[in-house]
């Protein structure tokens, strides 16, 4: 009888199976809530509330991959990308060579809009806006070979989408030509809490169609704000579902897991 | 018990292979005794992480140079300036900026061992009591806890500095719990 052979540990993953390619987030401690990173071509939903430090995770997300040779694309919704790219000085870990090689590549939706001609007064899209906006982030992953997208923010784009059907459809959409593009995106959402409960999204439809959600928010301790994100689900990645405190460094963005009692019983999101 | 002795006990210690010894002083002598181990185990080329929660780290800093200490690998995390409106402007210290945010406590201690040029390091906490007056005993408990664990992982030598008149017995028993020795009187 063949011996059992005792050097390999059996794998503690309930899950088995082969794990999927990841894209590696180069923020210290997210990779390691995410086993290894995020998998290629995935789109989260980065969901937070104000100043909890979504467009700075999203930005270290696309420098460290920039900085791996990578072409990442930051897609500015609700601010001018001069101001974007103004900001991204005070940070330590930017570097302007990166934009000037052409590996971290800003663009504002509005001039997107004005080229394509789809910007509206009453401020909605129409159908065929929407396919030519999709045709446009297409046309961008494609001809730059973008490999790290973020949109900043999906909430925004959403408002001028007419319904929720036409919500689903379009981010649902986006995702099928990232995913095949193997272009890893983040989508940030603007959330809020109502009566101590923190939504994923203003409409209730991103969520369901992202393959990931983050949720990041602020807790209250002794009246001090506390920088926390959550992995809430992750499709194709064995995660952690643990809360997490962050903060940013002058290396970048860490994580560590929150103390369970220093949390107020989980109801103190602003 | 003497600092001297106190000193001779943690240098065992250390050679013992222990990672995390409660060292506790008298109030009367208790800053000046600690500043005094500080300066023992920089002696013996080890570098050092510096947490401060009682006092700011501007102050040690004086109290160790006046001790002739050596600086070149010492750092400090200092959970005292910011919140009193201190100087917050200095090379080797990373300010918090509230004494409530003790996760931040482990991240700067993550950050400092980067730049520490010794082989061997050490952390001391200057107090444990410190802390107490803004964190529950519950929080601070699982923040001890959690402290002790992650240095004991990462194999750093750990003093956990505890004010004797302070200390009440439930503390001291969860101090007792973690640590490999506890030491003084």
């Amino acid at each position: 009888m063949a011996k059992k052979d005792v050097t390999k540990p059996m794998s503690l993953d309930p899950r088995g199976g082969r794990p999927r390619e990841k894209c590696v987030t180069g923020i210290e401690g997210i990779d390691r809530i995410l086993n290894g990173g995020i998998p290629v071509g995935n789109i989260v939903l980065l969901a937070g509330t104000v100043g909890s430090g979504k467009t700075t995770l999203a930005m270290e997300f696309l420098i460290n991959g920039a900085k791996n040779g990578e072409t990442c694309c930051y897609i500015s919704v609700t601010e001018p990308s001069s101001k974007m790219l103004s900001n991204l000085q005070t940070y330590g870990f930017f570097d302007d060579s990166l934009v000037k090689e052409g590996k971290l590549n800003i663009f504002d939706l509005t001039v997107i809009n004005d080229r394509l001609g789809v910007e509206r007064l009453d401020g909605t899209y129409t159908a065929k806006d929407m396919e030519a906006l999709l045709g446009a982030f297409e046309d961008i992953v494609d001809e730059l070979g973008v490999t790290r997208l973020v949109v900043d923010s999906i909430t925004a784009v959403c408002y001028q989408l007419p319904d929720k059907g036409s919500i689903r459809n379009f981010i649902f959409r986006l995702s099928q030509f990232l995913s095949t593009f193997g272009c890893t995106t983040m989508l940030i959402s603007e959330t809020v809490v109502d009566s101590n409960v923190q939504t994923y999204s203003i409409f209730g439809v991103e969520e369901a169609v992202a393959d990931g959600v983050f949720l990041m928010g602020n807790i209250v301790r002794q009246g001090d704000l506390l920088r926390s994100i959550q992995v809430i689900k992750m499709r194709g990645a064995k995660h952690s579902r643990a809360r997490h405190l962050i903060e940013l460094t002058p290396v970048g963005l860490a994580v560590i897991p929150l103390l369970k009692w220093g949390q107020d019983g989980g109801h103190a999101f602003t | 018990m003497s600092i001297a002795n106190i000193a001779k006990s943690i240098i065992k210690s250390i050679n013992d292979g222990d990672t995390l010894a409660t060292v506790t002083l008298p109030a009367s002598n208790f800053h000046e005794g600690t500043v005094k181990l500080a300066t023992v185990l920089l002696g013996k080329k080890l570098g050092g992480i510096y947490i401060t929660t009682s006092r700011p780290s501007s102050q040690i800093v004086a109290e160790l140079e006046e001790a002739k200490a050596n600086l070149s690998d010492l750092y400090f995390v200092d959970l005292v300036s910011m919140t009193v409106g201190g100087n917050t402007d200095d090379a080797r210290t990373l300010f918090i900026e509230s004494p409530t945010m003790l996760e931040s406590i482990l991240l700067n201690i993550s950050l400092l061992e980067r730049r520490l040029k010794a082989k061997r390091i050490f952390v001391i906490f200057d107090s444990i009591n410190g802390l107490s007056i803004y964190s529950a005993p519950k929080v601070l408990k699982e923040f001890i806890n959690v402290l002790a664990n992650s240095m004991r992982i990462k194999s750093i030598y750990t003093m956990l500095m505890t004010v004797e008149e302070q200390t009440d017995d439930d503390l001291a028993a969860a101090l007792e719990l973690l640590s490999d020795t506890m030491i003084g009187t």
